[in-house]
C-alpha cells in the first residue's frame, strides 16, 4: 500500500496498530507467574516479546518475524520511536526461541528438557528477520542446518522459501525448477494459492527457470 | 454434518455407547479387511453419505510414530467405501507445520491413497464460516470453522495414541483441534490454548461432534508425547460410535484413569460415556492388551492403579 502511495495516512495508522499490538505472555502479571510458578514444560523469557497470531495470545516466531520484515520495508523517518524498542525486544525474542542446534520451529524450543526440531518455514522467516545479523553465531548455525535439511526438503512451498532465503544470504542452492517440476507433478501444490505465490517468486529469482516457467505456474 | 442432536446428552439419558478393540500385529496387515469386518457390527448409518477422515498429521515424520500412519487411513477409506458411503476424503490442519505437502509427502499418504488432489483437503487453507459454538465452556462463543468440516454427514476422527505433554493424552477428542484453521488462527492455533485447552476440546466437540472414532494403536507414543515421545508397539486399533468411550478406552489400554484426565473426565458429563458399565466392550478386553505408557513426572497422577 505504502509503495502505490496516496495512503500514507492508512499506513501510518496501520503501523501503530501493529506498533501497539503487544502479546499477552509479557504482562506485569504473566512475568510475575513466571518467577513464582515456573512451568517445568518450556524454558523461555516472557520479558522478550515479539508479535503474536491473534490479538491476546503469545508471541510466536513466525508473526514475529513477518512484522520485522515489515518495519524494515518501511522508510526509516516514517517510524515512531516505539518501532526501534518492538525491533530490538523482537529480534531478541528470535533468538531466545532459537532450537539449540539453530534453526526455529514455531517457538517452543525446549518441552521438558528436549530441544525441540527445528522446521523449514519458521526457520526461513526468522532468518529473513534477522538479515541484519550475518555475522551473529545463531544465524551462521541455523544457515547451516537449513543447508543441511535443503536436500531432505519434500514440500514446494518449503522448497521455494529456503531457495529464496539461502540466496538472500549469497548462499548456493541446486537450481530449483526440476525440483519444484516434480513436486507440482505430485500435487499440483494442492491448489495453494500461497505455495504458488511463493514459488513463482523463487522461480523468478532462480536462474534454472526460464521467465516461461514462473508464467506458466502463476497462470495456473 | 456432526452438528448432531445427540452431542449435548446427560449421560443416564444416553444409550450405551460401543468400542470394539481389535488387536494388529504390524501396518503391513490386511488393515482394510479388519477394519471392514469391525466396524460392520456398529450398523454405520453412512450409506450414501459424505465421510470425512480427519486423521492426526503433525509434522513431518518418516518413522511413523507423530502422524496416524497411512496404512491405517486407508483402511479407514476403504472400510467406509465398503460400507457404502459416496465419498470419502481425508482432511486435516496442521497446528505447528504449515507445508501440508512436506508432511504427506514424507509419511508416503499418496502410496496408500493414490492421487491427493482430488481427496486430500489441507483445512489449514479451507474455505472458512464462522460457527457459534454449542457449549460455554471457554470463552471462544463463536470459531471460524472449514467447509468442507461443516458440509460432511459423517466424521471420522483417526488419531494416534499418545501421551500429550500438555492434556495428558491426544486421542479422537484432542484430535479435533486440527479442525480450527492456521489461516484464520496461526500455527500454532495458539487462541485455543490461551481458551484453555480442556475447555477448547469442549466447545469444539460439542459443535462438530466426530460421529466415529478409530484409534491407531498399532504403534503408540509413550513419554513426551504428542511429538518427542517414545514408540509404544501397542498393537491394538480401537473403534467405537462415541469418541468420550473410545478415548476412555484408550486410556486404560495406556494404563491411564480417564477420569483423571480433566478433559475426558468433563467430556464425561455431556459429551459421551466414560465409565466401563456404560460401553458395551466389543473385540479383546481391555485388560487383554493393556500396555501401560510411561508418562512424564507432570503426568504420574494420571496412572491408574494396578488391576
Amino acid at each position: 500500500l505504502y509503495l502505490h502511495g496516496g495512503v500514507e495516512k492508512a499506513v501510518e495508522r496501520g503501523l501503530l496498530w501493529l506498533l501497539n499490538a503487544w502479546p499477552a505472555e509479557g504482562t506485569v502479571w504473566r512475568r510475575w507467574q513466571q518467577v513464582l510458578f515456573p512451568s517445568p514444560a518450556n524454558r523461555q523469557n516472557n520479558a522478550l516479546r515479539g508479535w503474536s497470531w491473534t490479538p491476546g495470545t503469545a508471541s510466536w516466531v513466525e508473526p514475529t518475524a513477518h512484522a520485522l520484515l515489515f518495519l524494515r520495508s518501511l522508510p526509516t523517518d516514517m517510524l515512531p520511536p516505539l518501532a526501534a524498542k518492538r525491533r530490538q525486544l523482537a529480534e531478541r525474542m528470535l533468538y531466545d526461541r532459537m532450537c539449540p542446534g539453530g534453526g526455529w520451529n514455531s517457538g517452543n524450543p525446549l518441552v521438558y528438557g528436549v530441544a525441540g526440531v527445528p522446521r523449514i518455514g519458521p526457520t526461513v522467516w526468522a532468518l529473513m528477520a534477522l538479515r541484519d545479523h550475518t555475522d551473529r553465531a545463531e544465524v551462521q548455525m541455523s544457515l547451516r542446518w537449513l543447508e543441511g535439511a535443503y536436500s531432505g526438503i519434500q514440500g514446494a512451498a518449503s522448497l521455494a522459501l529456503a531457495h529464496r532465503c539461502l540466496g538472500a544470504y549469497w548462499r548456493p542452492a541446486p537450481p530449483l525448477a526440476p525440483a519444484l517440476g516434480e513436486l507440482y507433478f505430485r500435487n499440483r501444490f494442492f491448489e495453494n494459492v500461497l505455495t504458488a505465490a511463493w514459488v513463482v517468486l523463487a522461480l523468478a529469482e532462480d536462474g534454472s527457470a526460464s521467465a516461461q516457467t514462473a508464467d506458466r505456474v502463476a497462470t495456473e | 454434518m456432526s452438528f448432531a442432536q445427540s452431542s449435548l446428552m446427560p449421560p443416564f439419558t444416553r444409550p450405551l455407547s460401543r468400542v470394539a478393540i481389535v488387536r494388529s500385529g504390524g501396518y503391513d496387515r490386511d488393515l482394510g479387511t479388519l477394519l471392514f469386518e469391525a466396524a460392520q457390527k456398529f450398523d454405520l448409518p453412512v450409506k450414501g453419505k459424505k465421510v470425512l477422515i480427519k486423521p492426526n498429521f503433525v509434522e513431518p515424520d518418516p518413522e511413523g510414530v507423530v502422524n496416524t500412519h497411512p496404512a491405517v487411513v486407508a483402511a479407514v477409506r476403504e472400510t467406509f467405501l465398503r460400507l457404502g458411503a459416496d465419498s470419502v476424503r481425508v482432511a486435516e490442519g496442521p497446528g505447528h507445520e504449515r507445508d501440508m505437502e512436506a508432511i504427506v509427502e514424507t509419511i508416503r499418504l499418496r502410496d496408500f491413497l493414490g492421487p491427493l488432489p482430488n481427496l486430500f483437503v489441507d483445512l489449514n487453507l479451507d474455505d472458512v464460516r464462522p460457527v457459534n459454538l454449542r457449549t460455554r465452556a471457554s470463552k471462544l462463543k463463536q470459531l471460524y470453522l472449514p467447509r468442507t468440516v461443516l458440509e460432511a454427514d459423517f466424521i471420522v476422527s483417526v488419531p494416534k495414541l499418545k501421551t500429550h505433554h500438555w492434556s495428558g493424552v491426544t486421542l479422537s477428542l484432542k484430535n479435533m483441534f486440527g479442525i480450527v484453521p492456521g489461516s484464520c488462527y496461526g500455527w500454532p492455533k495458539n487462541v485455543l490454548h490461551w481458551a484453555g485447552i480442556t475447555p477448547s476440546i469442549l466447545d469444539i466437540n460439542s459443535t462438530v461432534r466426530p460421529d466415529f472414532a478409530i484409534v491407531d494403536g498399532i504403534i503408540g507414543m509413550e513419554g513426551n508425547g504428542p511429538i518427542q515421545g517414545s514408540p509404544k508397539p501397542t498393537g491394538v486399533l480401537v473403534l467405537g460410535d462415541d469418541p468420550v468411550a473410545v478415548d476412555a478406552t484408550c486410556a486404560r489400554v495406556m494404563g491411564l484413569a480417564p477420569e483423571r484426565i480433566d478433559h475426558l473426565a468433563k467430556a464425561g458429563a455431556l459429551l459421551g460415556h466414560l465409565r466401563p458399565d456404560k460401553i458395551l466392550q466389543l473385540g479383546e478386553s481391555v485388560a487383554s492388551v493393556r500396555a501401560p505408557f510411561a508418562v512424564l513426572p507432570a503426568f504420574r497422577k494420571l496412572v491408574a492403579a494396578q488391576a
